[in-house]
């Protein structure tokens, strides 16, 4: 889909325009508050040692624990980081290859809200850090859901690089199309038969929606973001425009750079200290604005941990089997959760799917996973 | 741009057409399994990784496909885009893409006969760059195991142990054979017959996009096993065959890889660089629907000035025109109903030849070959 003129004020009139034009939000769930979910994968293979047992490394997320609810042990699976992390979207823990680039079985919580509310595509995002294994979070391979149901995904290092940019710099933006022009070209595009073999996941609506995006995104900052957790740090970045820009329901954030630990422990430290501050800036514009405050709920979970000890590299591995690598612990923030509660019980990094899928008011019918306890206030 | 031969003169060679007398009065008969705009442009997407270059549709329209076969598989092309793809599978990309010497010299060497696809597998897999994408005893065994022996690890943790026994040094029988550092993992993953049939599996999907029928995969797996070499000529008769036939008429969808290099291709008659092309591939690859990204590409490049338009008052004939455009991008004839449409809008002072390369480039019919 093309759009005849693009620049910074109509692309912000255009997505002010959807979301006035976006389906009236639903109650989420009965008497609830909660509107929007921030789902953050603080992947990569993270410990609790380096987390919340040496606070000074993450303020960020202790102030969110402040007001929010800690869970300290929560089960993971060492499943990789790729099938791990896909087990926080579909709620099964279930094996995939580490380098597998295919998607999996079971539907994801985007496909869940997706499906259960009706929603676009425009309203459920992934931004994430890993490149093209992590699209595959997207959406399933299940029939009964799928691409028609899958959430965009946006790779923030992958998209807002300077060697990219700087070709769009060096080519030019495309030129504008005076409506007529649009018009020929719309009525072009239709009379072309034959199917699409590509499972389109965007309506030519929401497709132009990101085309918009991408544009402004290229020209903004994020591509500019240095430093070892640079595609962590973009990760985080898409995802607070995209929640500014448009207020989604669903917006979840996949990390990646603190797997440095296998070569580097104070690497290591560093990308999770950084990545605080980042989530600290995703926080302070989601608190900044009245509406995103009052309505949005945010869950911070890594995927595993990792070793108890020391490599032979002064690095961390993951594959131990070490309480370090199998518990980990993860954060609930929102208008609906107590206030300063730690869970020391027992739960789940699956139970994560069909928590987001309650408070958004949609079913999830294959998890094998529960809703978190002891999270309402 | 975009000048095929005349729809007359094409239609003589086309691949339905009978052997028809010509102007010195004798019959010749259509070569078996001519090449229509179709079967060369993805016969090329398959083997090169690209769409023909124009001085290639000249070459090869209406002839033989086995003689297009021979001419291009085990070729250094064909080799260099083999390369790609596997690394792709390993995730050998970007910062972790091997830039030593051994790797990049395989094609050469396989183009040579100097090596078979096993021996190419098992030294990308001593690369510096897949230790490095592998970090560690339990990443790397676990990749071995996974994508050379197609193994779930999960479901065989006792190899997975011993495997990692042997990456720190210690003696172990590992898949069945004895192995005692890092190496002989690769090597005996490799040679067991377990990397034929991952092998084998994996490369007709990427042909055919389906999984092989299960008693065809085990005779190609058993040969394969037997003689890696025989690979080259394993693609000549996939390509060969009814099933090929049918995959190209149903179509499917292009790899970001794929559409970068077509990008360029189709519009400028040349290929990337290599870094135009990976920073692509890059972007794309970052969006679980890249076809919105996909059209950004195509409009920016089609308004760069890079591409050698015609003026629109030099088109003597539009209907000729653009339907050597569906030829040419989408690999099929345009039906009438379509010519009447796009000369319509062509007619409007609005509309220019560029505004017809937006409609095809940006439609998801050209995102699939």
């Amino acid at each position: 889909m093309l759009t005849p003129s693009i620049d910074r004020r109509s692309f912000l009139a255009g997505a002010a325009a959807s979301a006035l034009l976006a389906p009236k939000l639903v109650a989420a769930a009965q008497g609830k508050k909660t509107q929007r979910v921030v789902l953050v994968a603080f992947a990569g293979g993270v410990r609790t040692r380096e987390t919340f047992g040496t606070p000074g490394n993450v303020p960020n997320l202790l102030a969110l624990a402040k007001e929010g609810v800690l869970y300290k042990r929560v089960k993971s699976s060492n499943l990789g980081h790729y099938g791990a992390s896909l087990s926080l979207f579909t709620g099964v823990a279930e094996p995939r290859g580490i380098r597998e680039n295919g998607r999996g079985e079971e539907p994801t919580v985007f496909e869940y809200v997706r499906k259960g509310l009706g929603l676009p595509a425009s309203e459920v995002w992934i931004a994430t850090s890993g490149g093209a294994q992590q699209t595959n979070y997207s959406y399933s391979v299940n029939s009964e859901y799928g691409a028609r149901f899958g959430a965009n995904t946006v790779d923030g290092d992958g998209l807002f690089n300077a060697e990219f940019k700087s070709i769009v710099n060096s080519l030019g933006r495309p030129k504008p199309l005076d409506e007529r022009e649009a018009q020929l070209l719309a009525r072009m595009k239709a009379a072309v038969g034959g199917g699409d073999a590509r499972k389109a996941l965007n309506s030519p609506e929401s497709a132009a929606q990101v085309e918009r995006f991408i544009l402004e995104e290229l020209t903004g900052g994020t591509a500019d973001l240095r430093g070892p957790n640079a595609a962590d740090a973009k990760a985080i970045r898409v995802a607070r425009n995209l929640l500014v820009l448009f207020k989604p329901r669903l917006v979840a954030i996949v990390l990646q750079n603190a797997d440095i630990a296998h070569t580097s422990f104070n690497g290591y430290v560093d990308v999770v200290r950084q990545n605080d501050a980042a989530l600290g800036d995703l926080m302070r514009a989601i608190r900044a604005d009245a509406e995103l405050r009052e309505s949005t709920a945010v869950l911070v979970c890594p995927e595993f941990g990792r070793d108890r000890d020391l490599n032979s590299r002064r690095g961390l591995d993951h594959g131990d089997g070490s309480e370090d690598l199998e518990y980990v612990s993860a954060v609930a923030w929102g208008p609906d959760f107590a206030r300063d509660r730690i869970v020391e019980d027992d739960v789940r990094a699956v139970d994560l799917c069909p928590t987001v899928c309650e408070l958004l008011g949609a079913g999830a019918p294959r998890v094998k996973a529960s809703r978190l306890p002891r999270l309402f206030a | 741009m975009h000048e095929d031969k005349q729809p007359s003169e094409e239609w003589r060679a086309a691949p339905d057409e009978p052997a028809t007398p010509q102007g010195d009065g004798l019959t010749r008969a259509s070569p078996a399994r001519p090449l229509g705009p179709a079967e060369l442009r993805t016969a090329s997407c398959d083997l090169l990784g690209r769409p023909p270059l124009r001085a290639e549709r000249e070459a090869w329209l209406g002839k033989a496909r086995h003689e297009l076969l021979e001419a291009w598989v085990g070729g250094l092309e064909f080799w260099q885009n083999w390369l790609e793809e596997q690394l792709y599978y390993f995730f050998l990309i970007d910062n972790f893409r091997p830039e030593s010497e051994g790797v990049l010299a395989l094609p050469a060497e396989l183009a040579a006969g100097r090596l078979d696809v096993r021996e190419a597998t098992q030294r990308i897999a001593l690369s510096p760059s897949f230790d490095q994408r592998n970090p560690g005893a339990d990443t790397f065994v676990t990749v071995v195991m996974e994508q050379l022996a197609g193994m779930t690890v999960q479901k065989n943790v006792r190899e997975l142990e011993i495997g990692k026994s042997i990456y720190d040094g210690a003696n172990g029988v590992f898949l069945g054979r004895p192995g005692k550092r890092q190496a002989d993992i690769i090597e005996i993953a490799v040679r067991h017959r377990a990397f034929a049939q991952t092998f084998v599996a994996r490369e007709y999907a990427r042909f055919f996009g389906a999984p092989p029928q299960a008693k065809a995969l085990a005779a190609w797996v058993q040969r394969m096993h037997a003689a890696p070499a025989e690979y080259a000529a394993l693609v000549r008769e996939w390509l060969l065959s009814p099933e090929w036939e049918a995959r190209v008429r149903a179509r499917l969808p292009m790899s970001n890889r794929l559409f970068a290099r077509a990008l360029y291709v189709d519009l400028l008659d040349r290929l990337p660089d290599a870094e135009e092309a990976r920073r692509m591939r890059s972007a794309l690859d970052g969006m679980s629907d890249s076809g919105p990204l996909r059209s950004v590409l195509a409009r920016i490049l089609i308004d760069s000035g890079s591409v050698n338009l015609p003026d629109k008052r030099a088109i003597a004939d539009p209907r000729r025109w653009i339907w050597e455009q569906f030829r040419v991008l989408l690999g099929r004839d345009a039906s009438e109903d379509e010519l009447n449409a796009f000369v319509e809008a062509f007619a409007a002072p609005e509309c220019r030849p560029a505004t017809v390369l937006y409609a095809l480039l940006t439609h998801p019919q050209y995102q699939s070959y």
